[in-house]
């Protein structure tokens, strides 16, 4: 494929010492032999895991989910107590990791998890954990091959160019060194230049500047087809880290055709589906909610408060179509229309008005995850780990950890476990990150003067035409805010250095430099090709960016992955306080139940709330000769905040009194039954 | 036009105060015979049986497939109509009729079993159908939701009960599954509606037809109440049938636009939870041939094209032609019914299985809903005609003819109808029952085979009308040929070549949706031959002034498609000599081949 700036940044590379490792196949090893003194190859890990659920048979098992297309396996691993039930009554957490098939080093974590919990029973008392080591095993095995290469598709055979042949034009290791980088052409077309003083790294050029291009880019190999295109159909299919249903891309070359096409995805569907015990969900890749919260500012088909309804409805029920309306307030009219003792849902009218989803977090959930985020970089601290890294990337539509908060209505957490270190940065006069521009006011900002904030605005790369000025009266307006700019300052791509070197391939250089002796990229070598001719190859290795050496890695993983432990300790969990009666003489009672979430979530989350996925708590009352007099049988509680109690009240007839207990049962929130206790006052 | 909406609001809101249910065929399964008989509705085993004699009555023209296994375990067939004699049936056009997605809607099924059994019993009978079932292959899926199908039949249902799929859900979100559906009291097949006599009720019965409820002018008192659909409180929650069975609707769980349940009622909890469903896409998937789908459901006589979510966008211009060439002729075929835009002259659906059709198995797709209520009325033709002039000098359209406060009234239209053409068989008179809740109570109103379906009597008009249109749209799927027009010698072993290929039928040889969309390759034309080299070639714009866009790779392949009724011509530049091999192959159009000599 020719290669655009996109394709550059997703082709990522590796060093010869990296892949310095034995190529293994599974040779019988023992848990207490699970080292991270080496990348684990999928075969392997298969291996490892079964191994693990053999020796400790009792709390641990291995479940096959899928066949992948390759014709490789997705397993999960279950650790708890009740392993083999169906249905079972403690929560679950349930961790998933290189879902691309691209970050082999969030299996090792998803491995030194699984580690860490069989040291330590204690994190599975009362709770159930599923660990899925690899997403995408087809495309996980690259990192173990050769030539090495990075793809984040399986192996479903599809037609990229849409041809008369499939996966006919891959890449191709001309030069033999068992990596497959980049081939550059010169041509008097050429879009791309040698950056000057970096000749290892190319830009495209930009004329104001007086730059020309001088070279045609493309990746390492051959136009197999002779189409006059560069690998553009290889071999493989569907990326199904992104194959999954909430903000589902159709009708792209890689993303699979609906959502659930491919194997490995619709068995995770149907795991979800089949374990409503699950409280939270936690992706191990390259994205990072535990830093920075699930973004938002997408543009919502429908704001929520601002409804506007159909002529025809006005016409038919006299409604004002000339002004908007709130859920609320659409509700209250919907209900009137239906049936006594129909329950008209939310979801049922925004589906007939075709409102459509939700596409960024509820606020109400934002805090949460803005704590945790605080907590989690105190964690960094202690351990050492705040050592300033490049941003972990975006989360992408169509993910696992966005399916999972928007869909199943989860707290949905992800961490990346390594970065390349950041290059520290000449002063160029004040700056002011997203970060910093968050925690401020409006007013805040604006007490900074027309002065300093075109030195902000400068500095951080805005364009030219946005000046301090318009800013500000866009904020005095409320057009703006200084949240919403930190927002986009988030999406902006980071400044480049003069001479065109953006942040990160700076950090790449110097880390490339200091630790890697340079092995991170392959010096640019002519060859002569087939049908280009005179070309070079050379550039990045695969990898590089997100696999540290291995030498790094049991360091991260000791000092990140118990991080996990601290995230599950605050999924929500539902006991009974206490549960009273009181006589109302004639052997009637008053009976109250204070139901409690003695957990830091809430239960649901706000999404969770919204799209109707968790079931309430459900409160049952029982006792000998018990008569509900008023109550329900079956009394619905939901939308507990984090550490708040609601309450449920019976009035009951019994001749026993003191042998009545109240039930509370969650699908993923615990169980508790309490005894009836005598309250206070009443009448003797 | 947007009363449509309201009427399919009321039914899902199930505010339709008196819609009610109906006994089993009286006189139990009938016998299934070929060729088919429509004075009677089939039940699942009837379906299958008919498309299992059907295939053994035309063994060397049919196929019967089994499609998969819905959620309760039952077959779903496929019927293949294709003559091998005259070629695989990958390389024709492909026709798909599916019905009965929604299992409440079963005339649809009909529709498919109609089609199947007037294309092969007409074969070699009437010129025109022997000529289509030679060229075309059909797919017909009679029954979708096959669980819906059985349960409507055997179990007490109403005409809009029994929809969805049977993929057990907790309506009511209480922890039990499934655990208050209806209860049929009377045990008499029917669902009906359950009244009271109270003297602070806000019904009446209507003065003119005792059988019908009135709801009450605002401030005045009637002395009954109306309880809703016949049922108890079986979970006692305090609420009656507010947990049966279901609710996945099958045509919002495909994987096309899916949307989860709080943006799409009843999408289910994940694309194609529904196994049957997920067995039928795959089917499709896997017969790329198929260039027009049909889905046939009920109600409200309406041939509707996509987009089904405005956020779709329009289709293609060249697209909208063709649907809007089938669906005015389809029209004409089905008086009453009307050809419309599905979002914007319905309602937006996410997940519906024509979208699926239209935009990744890349076909063009309609949906057929079955049946005008309204028509089935006790009127003289005169009177007829003057209520649609009256309704065209209001504008056109009805958009008159749905309105709460008439029920009552079309309903009593409809009381004569039955009265007089179903002798009684579609309404259950009020009957007592004593109820373990309310006491002393009455039951009755219609049963489940009407409303939305026609009486039996009427079957073969509908069944026939809808099969003419598949087959108008089946005779619109393209047919194309090749010539090898010129062959000029310009050098020394050089020769140029000119091509030119037609589609004589309305239908593209592939939608131009599917371009866009890159959801297949497109046809291709390919040039080969022992001692040849093809040295250019590409679109001849203008044979005149030998206007040509050269292809600049591989000239011995060119990409394409033909859009309806027209032609592209193409030129080569050849050098060698021999024969010269042109093979031309679509998915949707088959494979043809010329040869000719160079000399």
């Amino acid at each position: 494929m020719k290669m655009n700036g996109k394709h550059v940044i997703v082709l990522l590379w590796i060093s010869v010492f990296f892949v310095f490792f034995s190529i293994n196949g599974w040779s019988a090893p023992q848990k207490d032999a699970l080292t991270f003194n080496t990348y684990h190859s999928p075969k392997y890990v298969e291996g490892l895991l079964k191994d693990i659920a053999a020796s400790h048979s009792g709390n641990a098992v291995v479940h096959k989910m899928a066949s992948t297309p390759g014709g490789n396996d997705v397993i999960i691993m279950e650790i708890g107590t009740e392993i083999g039930k169906k249905e079972k009554k403690m929560p679950a957490i349930w961790v998933v990791a290189n879902m691309e098939g691209t970050v082999p080093v969030s299996t090792e974590a998803a491995l030194y998890l699984i580690r860490s919990l069989i040291d330590q029973p204690d994190q599975w008392k009362s709770k159930t954990w599923y660990i899925l080591p690899i997403g995408n095993p087809d495309a996980a095995l690259h990192y173990f091959q050769k030539p090495l290469f990075m793809d984040a598709r399986n192996k479903r055979p599809y037609n990229d160019d849409m041809d008369d042949q499939v996966d006919e034009d891959g890449v191709d290791d001309l030069d033999g060194n068992g990596i497959i980088t980049m081939m550059r052409e010169k041509d008097p077309q050429g879009e791309w230049m040698a950056i000057p003083g970096n000749p290892l790294l190319m830009k495209r050029p930009d004329w104001s500047k007086g730059e020309k291009g001088e070279y045609k880019l493309y990746t390492e190999g051959l136009d197999n087809d002779n189409d006059g295109q560069y690998n553009e159909d290889g071999p493989g299919g569907v990326n199904t880290g992104i194959n999954f249903p909430h903000l589902f891309k159709y009708h792209t070359v890689i993303g699979g055709m609906w959502p659930g096409s491919e194997p490995e995805t619709f068995s995770l569907f149907k795991f979800a589906h089949e374990h409503p015990e699950i409280a939270m969900t936690i992706c191990f890749g390259k994205t990072n909610f535990c830093m920075t919260p699930p973004r938002g500012g997408r543009k919502e088909a429908v704001d929520m408060s601002k409804i506007k309804l159909p002529e025809w409805i006005g016409k038919i029920y006299g409604m004002d179509t000339t002004r908007t309306y709130t859920m609320e307030e659409i509700m209250d009219f919907a209900r009137t229309l239906a049936p006594t003792g129909f329950e008209i849902s939310e979801s049922m009218v925004a589906g007939m008005l075709g409102l459509g989803a939700a596409v960024n977090p509820q606020p109400e959930d934002l805090k949460f995850y803005n704590a945790i985020s605080e907590e989690y970089k105190e964690f960094l601290k202690k351990n050492k780990m705040d050592a300033k890294r490049l941003d972990s990337e975006q989360d992408e539509d169509g993910s696992f950890e966005l399916w999972s908060y928007y869909q199943l209505g989860l707290p949905s957490f992800t961490l990346d476990f390594w970065t390349l270190p950041q290059v520290e940065e000449e002063k160029k006069g004040d700056t002011l990150s997203p970060e910093k521009l968050e925690t401020m006011t409006n007013d805040e900002f604006l007490a900074l003067g027309e002065e300093k904030i075109d030195g902000f605005l400068k500095a951080s790369g805005a364009p030219g035409n946005i000046k301090a000025k318009m800013l500000m009266d866009m904020i005095k307006n409320g057009m703006m805010t200084t949240k919403k700019m930190a927002e986009m300052m988030k999406q902006m791509p980071k400044p480049k250095s003069p001479e065109g070197v953006k942040q990160e391939d700076k950090a790449l250089l110097s880390f490339n430099e200091k630790e890697l002796g340079g092995k991170g990229f392959i010096q640019w070598k002519s060859f002569n090709h087939p049908q280009l001719g005179e070309v070079e190859i050379g550039g990045e290795v695969p990898f590089v960016r997100n696999t540290p050496p291995v030498s790094m890695v049991e360091n991260l993983l000791k000092n990140q992955v118990p991080w996990v432990f601290e995230l599950a300790k605050k999924i929500p969990s539902i006991r009974i306080e206490k549960a009273e009666s009181t006589s109302l003489g004639s052997g009637i009672y008053k009976v109250k139940a204070w139901i409690e979430n003695n957990g830091f979530l809430p239960y649901p989350t706000a999404m969770g709330k919204r799209d109707q996925q968790i079931l309430p708590a459900i409160v049952t009352i029982e006792g000998k000769d018990l008569t509900i007099v008023e109550g329900k049988k079956r009394s619905m509680v939901s939308d507990f905040r984090g550490f708040s109690t609601r309450t449920v009240e019976w009035i009951v007839r019994t001749g026993q009194p003191g042998q009545l207990s109240v039930t509370v049962s969650t699908t993923s929130a615990g169980a508790d039954t309490k005894t009836v206790s005598q309250g206070k006052g009443g009448v003797k | 036009m947007k009363k449509l909406f309201v009427i399919l609001l009321a039914v899902v809101l199930g505010t339709l105060l008196l819609t009610g249910t109906s006994p089993k065929q009286k006189t139990g399964d009938p016998e299934v015979t070929v060729p088919l008989r429509f004075d009677y509705y089939y039940s699942y085993e009837m379906v299958c049986e008919a498309l299992e004699k059907l295939h053994k009555a035309y063994p060397q023209l049919t196929r019967l497939d089994l499609v998969g296994k819905s959620d309760e375990g039952r077959a779903i067939y496929a019927l293949t109509i294709n003559n091998p004699k005259t070629g695989n049936e990958n390389d024709k056009p492909g026709i798909y009729a599916d019905g009965n997605i929604h299992g409440n809607e079963i005339q649809a099924s009909e529709v498919c079993l109609y089609l199947a059994d007037y294309l092969l019993k007409n074969y070699g009978v009437i010129d025109e159908i022997t000529k289509l079932v030679d060229k075309k292959s059909f797919y017909i899926i009679p029954s979708v939701n096959v669980d819906g199908r059985y349960h409507f039949f055997h179990d007490g249902q109403h005409s809009s009960s029994g929809r969805t799929i049977y993929v057990p859900v907790d309506d009511d979100r209480d922890g039990l599954i499934d655990e208050d559906p209806f209860d049929d009291l009377d045990g008499d097949g029917n669902i009906c509606r359950m009244r009271k006599k109270d003297p602070n009720g806000s019904f009446i019965v209507d003065p003119d037809d005792p059988r019908i409820m009135k709801s009450v002018e605002p401030g005045k008192k009637g002395d009954y109440i109306m309880l809703g659909f016949e049922g108890i409180d079986n979970d006692g929650d305090g609420r009656i049938n507010e947990d049966v069975p279901g609710y996945v609707d099958g045509n919002r769980n495909f994987g096309f636009d899916w949307q989860p349940p709080y943006v799409q009622n009843g999408a289910g909890e994940y694309p194609f939870q529904g196994v049957g469903l997920k067995a039928i896409a795959e089917y499709v998937m896997k017969h790329p041939n198929i260039c027009m789908a049909w889905t046939f459901h009920n109600t409200g006589g309406m041939y509707l094209r996509g987009p089904s979510s405005k956020l779709l966008g329009e289709y293609p211009i060249s697209d909208v032609q063709v649907y809007d060439y089938i669906g005015k002729q389809a029209e004409r075929i089905t008086p009453g019914y009307r050809y419309l835009l599905s979002w914007k002259d319905l309602y937006t659906t996410y997940g519906d299985s024509g979208e699926f059709m239209a935009n990744l198995a890349g076909c063009f797709s309609l949906v057929g809903e079955l049946s005008i209520t309204k028509d089935e009325s006790f009127k003289t033709f005169a009177e007829n005609q003057k209520e649609a002039i009256d309704s065209a000098k209001k504008g056109g359209e009805d958009e008159e003819d749905f309105d709460f406060m008439r029920y009552s009234d079309l309903e009593k239209e409809h009381l004569k109808y039955q009265d007089n053409l179903a002798q009684g068989e579609l309404f259950v008179d009020w009957h007592p029952y004593k109820h373990p809740v309310y006491g002393d109570i009455e039951i009755g109103g219609w049963v489940k085979y009407s409303q939305r379906m026609p009486p039996a009597f009427m079957i073969k008009d509908m069944v026939h009308r809808n099969a003419s249109a598949v087959i108008f749209s089946a005779k619109q799927t393209p047919e194309v040929s090749m010539e090898v027009f010129e062959t000029k010698k310009i050098g020394d072993d050089l020769y140029r070549i000119r091509v030119r290929l037609g589609n004589a039928n309305a239908i593209p040889t592939m939608t131009a949706l599917a371009e866009k969309q890159n959801l297949y390759p497109k046809d291709m034309l390919k040039v080969s031959g022992k001692n040849i080299r093809v040295i250019a070639g590409g679109v001849l714009r203008d044979k005149y002034t030998d206007q040509v866009s050269y292809k600049d790779k591989r000239p011995e392949v060119q990409f394409l498609l033909i859009y309806g009724f027209s032609t592209f011509e193409y030129q080569f530049l050849v050098s060698g000599s021999g024969s010269v091999s042109f093979d031309y192959s679509s998915r949707h159009a088959g494979k043809i081949t010329r040869t000719i000599q160079l000399q």
